[in-house]
């Protein structure tokens, strides 16, 4: 039975799980890589990493709601909310760190009002983010007219498109929160407490656990990090649609689970989300380099999410 | 009795078990003859889940015979062993709370008319007439939801005869029973044996089984120890076999202290509790007895902050407290072990360390990073000073049994420097040996200045353990006793009439 699962306090070595999701990763690299000459090359697989950082971005936060037990289906209208707020700023001519800064600020309160329903008012998570789903994305769209806000400063858009040492702007953002949330997850109480919240709600809280706490700051940290990912979006597009973020959620939650998040909570990791994004983009670019259809690429997200699902069912049978 | 030459209703006979981690049964064999109970007795992991899995056809044997009624049978499925004449009851009953009695009763095998429409008329009237022998109160109709858990054992053993079964497994079927409950299952038994039908009793109350059964099987490491004609033993010797030492009780010492530590006045909460007051020393350990239901667990829910008195006062160190939740109890010293402990004790996915260290990360941390190194050499201290095994601070809580469990959460107290703690049943599903254990520490615990209450259902703990006991009676506080006061009887009679027999 493999209980390494983030089970030694504060430690930082990988799980089964998580080399199983390196296997697929790396199976599938070398399926691509036969079939395609291109998608071995560094451009390429720069371009997976950049391709996939958006995703990757959103879905760290849905990790660690996740794993506390809930569940955040807002992310996409929460991401469109901060997108058109801060476009409007960034066209008001506002200077770039404050527009950031605010962006920032609609996602943590996108998600304070969701952790707040959740956490003290005791709602359930599904029904609560199905809720302001609905209602981030009317606030977006009413707030716009629905009609997308075009002309960014290049100014702003030159942030995100640079390269440091060879690596886009957004991969490099994107890889700190991740090594940030490990950090946060595997080494401080604040991710103790998310662990132990997701596991069982009785026994943390007779430890003296703040639960309520614990739970509006996984759905603030979800909140933000969508609002960051929509900053990073609209920086490439030049322009910010109240309609982005379509099925984000869906996206992230797929990334979490082929990570080796458990929806029952009390499971998961970044790293594994992290490599469940990058299976998800490669596979996506892999298909796109091979001229296949995108309803087939569906068909693939569809399927590689039920195999996972089923190879951490019989490995944990085995155990 | 049956005829003459009295027939085994089971026998086994050599059956040996193995599992990668270890061999669970070794040549173990007993008989059961109709009519007859037989207890199996043993410390956890001795073996006996396993043979009642054998039994019941959820695992097979690796070697041995079992013959029924001198008949050698191969049970591989629980479906031959149903054929074969055996039930088991379980301990948690595995039943369908929505479907009425009779539904459940014939849960999987309904009678039906043309094979086609399900027959509820004919299921009821057999229902009812099998359940009128047993505990006529029980109707066909009612929900299993709606029913105590005393007459959903019932229902279950109906079910059993419904099989036609010839013997009847039960595993520890009075694990959440009250006397009364209790005694009502031993009429039910007693029937079961003018029927002749042969009863295999797990337990770990020895005095139940003293009661019930006439022999036992004990096993220990998976071994056979002893068949005991229990008329001609007693309660220590069977014990000093399960454990393979004999348990001598040290005699009762106080460590009382003069200081009060904690003082209730007249605390309530809605009708579960009212007007409670209570005094608890330094060094002193209180016993909170009374029939479950009584309010004992809902009066230290108010202790540990789980839950919030709608009057009354309390009053820590001379100061007085109001906790809104357990964090600020916890913070002023008081812990609680509770009696539910896998929803409310152990986050079970997550290490004995992660486990021991939850109230306590906050001091642990550097820049609000965890010192993992001082944490784990902390707890690994700890675990070995309440004897935790395996000692592996590391390995996941769920894995370890019921009285290392309870261990490990007594090392979360310790590390938080609790000073007050609340055991709620203390050995509650933990075995014989553990138990004794648990005990040591807690009167250890005493001994160095830590003040203790403990509440529970079994008089003995309570008379073993307490320096004064509180009797609890519904919701209000019966009476208290001083250890010169304490005796079965005193207490018994406080917990059912609420008054101290003349």
């Amino acid at each position: 039975m493999s209980t390494s699962f983030a089970n030694r306090i504060g430690g930082w070595r990988i799980s089964w799980r998580e080399m199983g999701t390196v296997a697929g990763l790396v199976i599938m690299v070398v399926v691509f890589a036969g079939l395609s000459g291109v998608f071995l090359t560094q451009r390429n697989l720069v371009n997976i990493l950049q391709q996939s950082s958006i995703n990757a971005c959103i879905a760290i936060g849905t990790t660690l709601v996740i794993i506390s037990g809930g569940i955040d289906l807002s992310v996409g209208p929460a991401a469109a909310l901060a997108a058109v707020l801060s476009a409007s700023l960034l066209v008001a001519g506002f200077p770039v760190a404050v527009v950031i800064l605010a962006a920032l600020a609609v996602g943590l309160l996108c998600g304070l009002v969701n952790g707040s329903l959740i956490a003290y008012a005791g709602l359930q998570p599904f029904i609560v983010t199905l809720g302001t789903l609905s209602l981030f994305r009317a606030l977006a769209l009413i707030y716009t007219g629905g009609n997308p806000i075009l002309s960014l400063p290049n100014e702003f858009r030159r942030i995100f498109s640079s390269e440091v040492l060879g690596l886009p702007v957004p991969v490099i953002v994107v890889g700190v929160l991740a090594i940030a949330a490990t950090v946060l997850l595997k080494k401080t109480p604040l991710g103790e407490y998310i662990l132990a919240v997701g596991g069982n709600v009785e026994a943390p809280r007779v430890s003296g656990v703040p639960i309520e706490r614990t739970k509006v700051i996984t759905y603030m940290t979800s909140g933000g990090l969508a609002a960051l990912a929509a900053v990073i979006l609209i920086a490439r597009l030049g322009a910010a649609e109240p309609t982005l973020g379509n099925l984000w959620e869906l996206e992230a939650i797929a990334a979490a689970a082929i990570g080796g998040a458990s929806l029952m909570g009390g499971k998961g990791s970044i790293f594994g989300t992290i490599l469940g994004a990058i299976v998800l983009g490669a596979m996506r670019n892999g298909l796109t380099l091979l001229n296949v259809q995108a309803f087939y690429q569906l068909l693939a997200t569809g399927i590689i999410i039920i195999l996972a699902m089923l190879v951490d069912r019989l490995a944990r049978g085995k155990g | 009795m049956p005829d003459g030459s009295p027939q085994p209703a089971i026998i086994l006979n050599g059956i040996s078990k193995g599992f990668p981690g270890g061999q669970a049964l070794e040549n173990v064999s007993f008989a059961v003859e109709p009519g007859q109970v037989r207890a199996l007795l043993g410390e956890n992991g001795a073996g006996k889940s396993t043979l009642l899995k054998i039994l019941s056809g959820i695992y097979r044997a690796d070697a041995g015979e079992i013959r029924i009624r001198g008949k050698a049978v191969d049970i591989r499925t629980p479906k031959s062993a149903r054929l074969a004449g055996i039930a088991l009851i379980h301990q948690e009953l595995r039943q369908v709370p929505e479907l009425d009695v009779a539904q459940n009763m014939f849960l999987g095998n309904p009678l039906t008319r043309f094979g086609l429409f399900t027959n509820r008329a004919a299921m009821q009237r057999k229902a009812r007439a099998l359940l009128s022998q047993l505990d006529p109160a029980i109707v066909v109709r009612a929900k299993i939801k709606d029913l105590r858990v005393a007459q959903r054992q019932i229902v279950e053993i109906a079910k059993a005869l419904l099989g036609e079964a010839r013997i009847i497994a039960m595993d520890e079927p009075t694990s959440s029973l009250t006397p009364v409950e209790f005694e009502k299952l031993v009429g039910v038994i007693e029937q079961l044996k003018n029927d002749g039908v042969a009863v295999i009793y797990v337990s770990h109350k020895l005095d139940e089984v003293f009661r019930v059964a006439s022999h036992a099987t004990i096993l220990r490491d998976g071994k056979l120890v002893a068949d005991v004609d229990l008329s001609a033993s007693s309660e220590d010797a069977v014990v000093s076999m399960m454990v393979g030492r004999s348990l001598d009780i040290p005699p009762h010492q106080s460590h009382v202290q003069n200081s009060v530590v904690l003082s209730v006045e007249g605390l309530c909460r809605d009708r579960q509790v009212r007007d409670v007051s209570l005094e608890l020393r330094k060094g002193e350990v209180l016993g909170i007895a009374g029939l479950v239901g009584s309010g004992r667990t809902e009066l230290v829910k108010l202790l540990a902050g789980v839950d919030r008195p709608t009057a009354g006062k309390i009053t820590l160190h001379g100061k007085t407290m109001v906790f809104a939740n357990p964090r600020e109890a916890i913070a002023a010293g008081i812990a609680l072990l509770p009696e539910d402990r896998k929803k409310e004790g152990i986050i079970p996915l997550r290490s004995v360390a992660v486990n021991a260290a939850m109230p306590s990360y906050r001091k642990l941390t550097h820049f609000d990073i965890i010192r993992t190194a001082q944490l784990s050499a902390q707890v690994n201290d700890l675990a070995r000073n309440v004897n935790l095994r395996p000692h592996d601070i590391e390995r996941a809580i769920r894995l370890f049994s019921g009285g290392n469990q309870q261990k490990a959460i007594l090392c979360r107290w310790l590390m938080a420097g609790s000073d007050i703690l609340v055991f709620d049943e203390p050995t509650r599903g933990i075995d014989v040996g553990a138990e004794g254990e648990i005990y040591r520490l807690i009167e250890s615990l005493a001994a160095a200045g830590r003040a203790i209450i403990v509440v529970s259902s079994e008089l003995p703990e309570i008379l073993r353990l307490s320096d004064n006991v509180i009797v609890m009676r519904s919701a209000t506080m019966a009476g208290r006793l001083s250890r010169s006061e304490l005796s079965e009887e005193a207490v018994m009679s406080l917990a059912i009439t609420g008054k101290l027999a003349a």
